[in-house]
């Protein structure tokens, strides 16, 4: 189902359409490629046929109908609901994880596997302090059980409490090495700026998603990424093909090839790139990164189209229990779209979310309304691990320049288009503008 | 782990499966206020994920054992031969237990390769070393590959060939073979997942559908002489284990003395240096022994400590798993009334798995999770052709002393569990109703069948 149809259309376009959820509203290009990497599974539960979550719903259900309160058959159906919403994008399906995984907790409180499950789900909805407590929880029942450790970091990490994140980490690591557990530990040194550690660790994941094709496809999107936002666009290129080798037509690669292209500088190819991922599933990340290409291809109708759909996509993702704020708040400052109301956005999206991803998005917010003392504040806070994001080091600049410190302005805008020259379609222009 | 698991899980309140949420996070190169990645939830690290073990005197040249240890289960010859491999980064143990102590005296360690050109140009084989140590000292026994995997008359002509080619000597003695084959395990896994309602009634009368038909999977195996063992008593237990590397976020840093040469002289300085692989810290992910323990026996939330654990402490951190089998209880929930599993006290159970049948394979007192083999025991049967139900039907050739290709693990633990020794001829009404393999196993090494190529795939169909 295409996306250019109708607005009336459009709710009806996703549901059916199938956006893959756990995605968040994003500006930037860059923002585009940074979001939730869901995907289907084929051999999930080890399931004998590809793809097969549909028919193992049903079974489930089945299974249910038989004995509705079994509390295992409910945690189950909870976490194939999960893999529904990734697979199919109908954020409706969140909300049928949330009912199964309390009716099994109802009837077994201490079930290990529905309380992890709906530490997992929490994540999916960005309400973190919830997952550290069902993660928490999850530990508690079964200190020994690695994948419970990942959602307590995975929490820890979106709070801002780095030290204890990475702790969980090494504790998941130390107690079951798996793809979790080194693509956990990548992002953590990526955090750390550690980039040869963070490469080196995705290279583990990898060798750890062997023999599941999807999840060799995402791993291998992953460290394309990694390559890219350190300006290594050749190396980007060939794990996104690599990734259309092991499962053809991932709809994550395109999204990535598309934003290769485009630092390439070729951009209908680009456009057609992105279009081709949105077509197939109109994830809120996907839609913005072709709302960005049509808007600095001069084609503005097409992007306004765009901002609709994103839009629209928001709203269902709120109607079913996913917090958006800090999202919403990036999109709106990146486009100037009613700053005071963003910035406000962005104050309770750091409430739920007090990361470095938070401080970063407060400070640009805080930034682009003029409040540039305030500002460099969270600014400092965002890169205060040593990461290494030239769009946080781009904000960074707009900052130090708006308090009139042109020669500190330019070098952050240098660091910025030295790590990765192709940041952002935006914004990279104009910090090239600015750095001359 | 055999998806049995699953099946039965959904009835049983067992949760075999670990479903894992890959993470990454937000990449910083996102720069955003970006979730953290929900990645896949994926089934576990099939790579690793080791199906069956088995272990028995080969028929064809009695003086030997033959070991095998299958990994990636439920390979679908039609979707992508290619992506089935072992991975490259892990260890793939064969664990031998010769004097009844629960840890390993001769283990023989598989490693694997990328195979180059890599796999996406169709080169499917793989470079493997195999490691022999016995108690405590390594020696490289084998160099050599894999055959490639059977993608289909025009990319794999001739498998045959390639796939005995593929057989190597051992220098310690003895033949090995890593690569993929039919998977020689057998059962109604639909059946069982459906409340283990199987077909016929209580599925003792045949007639149940084979989901292994057609699958493929990646196994590695040794045949070696009986003589280099040294058994104590004739009996030696197996069991396989697969590690991973062990990584942690920062760094370690260590400080080392180097030499640098300062205005023509040369002074020791010391510098620090990172490491981030710590050390060559493997953590073990994954073990099996006894066919079904870890799916029916071991809680969901013991399940990583179990397959993080050496069968010697199966007996203080496990017993009650063995002595009080929540499958017993199970079967009489589906059939109440009907089998009446007894289900505590079952000293039959921990005898069987944990420390061997008297006067057949007993290793003495210490409690371990291990296939017991009696080595004085001669073969009983070509290949494929022993009675499938072994120890249960007089045939002490078969399970659970050793384990043979076809020995039908699912009838034997189900009837054991509902209480066959202890005199339960009740427990003779279960059964899936699979007897069988859907193909020949091989008269010789590595004896299960070669896999089924994408071309002339059968996978799921129906047992004659």
């Amino acid at each position: 189902m295409r996306t250019r149809i109708a607005i009336g259309g459009l709710a009806a376009a996703i549901i059916a359409g199938a956006v893959l959820l756990g995605g968040v509203l994003a500006g930037s290009r860059e923002t585009a490629s940074a979001r939730s990497t869901a995907a289907t599974v084929p051999n999930l539960f080890g399931d004998f046929s590809a793809g097969n979550t549909a028919s193992l719903v049903l079974q489930l259900q089945s299974g249910l109908r038989a004995r509705p309160n079994e509390a295992k058959t409910n945690a189950l159906l909870g976490l194939a609901y999960q893999q529904r919403a990734r697979e199919t994008g109908d954020p409706s399906y969140y909300a049928k994880s949330d009912g199964v995984l309390r009716r099994a907790l109802r009837t077994e409180p201490s079930n290990l596997l529905a309380t992890s499950a709906l530490g997992s789900l929490a994540l999916s909805r960005h309400r973190f302090r919830e997952a550290l407590a069902l993660g928490r929880r999850a530990v508690a029942l079964s200190p020994s059980t690695a994948r419970s450790h990942g959602v307590v970091g995975d929490a820890l990490v979106e709070l801002g409490r780095y030290d204890e994140a990475f702790a969980a980490f090494d504790r998941m690591s130390t107690l079951r090495p798996s793809l979790s557990a080194y693509a956990r530990i990548s992002y953590a040194r990526e955090l750390l700026g550690d980039f040869v550690g963070a490469v080196q660790a995705m290279r583990l994941a990898l060798d750890a998603a062997v023999a599941q094709p999807e999840a060799l496809a995402w791993t291998h999107v992953q460290l394309g990424k990694l390559f890219f936002g350190h300006g290594r666009v050749r190396a980007a290129d060939r794990e996104f093909r690599l990734a259309l080798a092991v499962f053809p037509g991932y709809v994550y690669a395109y999204d990535q090839l598309a934003q290769v292209e485009a630092a390439r500088g070729n951009l209908r190819r680009s456009i057609a790139l992105e279009r081709r991922a949105v077509d197939v599933v109109p994830l809120p990340q996907f839609v913005t990164a072709l709302r960005d290409l049509y808007d600095v291809t001069g084609r503005k109708r097409q992007a306004r189209r765009q901002d609709a759909l994103i839009g629209t996509i928001q709203r269902l993702l709120a109607a079913n229990g996913v917090k958006t704020d800090l999202e919403i708040a990036l999109f709106d400052v990146d486009h100037a779209v009613r700053l005071p109301q963003a910035l406000e956005l962005a104050r309770t999206g750091y409430r739920d979310r007090p990361s470095i991803d938070g401080d970063d998005v407060l400070a640009w917010a805080l930034a682009r309304n003029g409040r540039c003392v305030d500002a460099l504040h969270f600014s400092k806070r965002a890169l205060r691990l040593g990461t290494l994001d030239a769009t946080k080091f781009f904000h960074r600049g707009m900052i130090e320049r708006c308090l009139g410190d042109g020669a500190e302005a330019k070098m952050w805008f240098r660091r910025a288009l030295s790590l990765n020259p192709h940041f952002s379609v935006l914004w990279a222009p104009v910090a090239r503008r600015y750095s001359a | 782990m055999r998806k049995i698991a699953l099946a039965l899980l959904a009835v049983a309140g067992i949760a075999a499966l670990g479903l894992a949420v890959v993470t990454r996070g937000a990449g910083p190169s996102a720069a955003t206020a970006s979730s953290h990645r929900e990645a896949p939830l994926i089934s576990e690290d099939p790579a690793v994920d080791n199906t069956d073990v088995y272990a028995f005197r080969s028929p064809d040249k009695p003086d030997t054992v033959t070991v095998i240890s299958n990994f990636v289960p439920a390979e679908d010859p039609a979707a992508g031969p290619l992506y089935y491999q072992f991975a490259t980064t892990a260890r793939y143990n064969l664990n031998i237990d010769t004097n009844g102590d629960g840890t390993p005296n001769v283990v023989y360690r598989f490693q694997f390769r990328d195979s180059t050109p890599v796999a996406f140009l169709r080169n499917t084989v793989q470079p493997y070393t195999v490691t022999r140590i016995e108690n405590g000292r390594s020696q490289v026994v084998f160099n050599g590959n894999t055959p490639p995997n059977n993608i289909g008359p025009r990319t794999t002509p001739g498998y045959r060939q390639l796939a005995a080619n593929a057989v190597g000597s051992l220098s310690s003695g003895g033949s090995v073979f890593a690569g993929q084959r039919d998977d020689g395990f057998f059962g109604d896994i639909g059946a069982i997942f459906d409340s283990l309602g199987f077909r016929r009634g209580t599925g003792n009368a045949g007639g149940g559908k084979d989901f292994f038909a057609g699958y493929g999977v990646h196994s590695i195996a040794v045949q070696v002489p009986i003589s280099s063992l040294n058994a104590q008593n004739s009996i030696v237990g197996v069991w396989s284990s697969a590690d991973r590397l062990k990584l942690t976020v920062r760094t370690v840093k260590s400080r080392v003395k180097v030499k640098v040469r300062v205005g023509g002289k040369l002074v020791t300085r010391t510098r620090v240096v990172s490491r981030r692989v710590v050390g060559n810290q493997f953590v073990q992910v994954s073990r099996l022994g006894n066919p079904l323990v870890n799916e029916l026996l071991i809680p969901t939330q013991r399940k990583d400590e179990w397959n993080r654990g050496t069968p010697r402490d199966d007996g203080t951190k496990f017993i009650n798993f063995y002595r009080e089998p929540v499958l017993a209880a199970l079967i009489n929930r589906l059939y109440p009334g009907v089998i009446n599993a007894p289900e505590r006290d079952r000293d039959d159970i921990v005898q069987v798995l944990l420390t061997g049948i008297p006067n057949l394979n007993n290793t003495g007192a210490v409690m371990s999770d291990q296939i017991r083999l009696n080595l004085a025991v001669n073969p009983s049967a070509p290949v494929g052709l022993g009675n499938r139900l072994g120890v249960l039907a007089g045939d002490v050739a078969g399970y659970p002393n050793g384990r043979r290709l076809e020995d039908d693990v699912i009838d034997i633990s189900e009837r054991a569990v509902a209480g066959i020794l202890k005199g339960n001829a009740r427990a003779n009404l279960l059964g899936d109703g699979v007897d069988g393999n859907d193909v020949t196993y091989m008269t010789t090494f590595p004896y299960q069948a070669d896999p089924f190529s994408g071309f002339d795939n059968t996978k799921g169909q129906q047992k004659p």
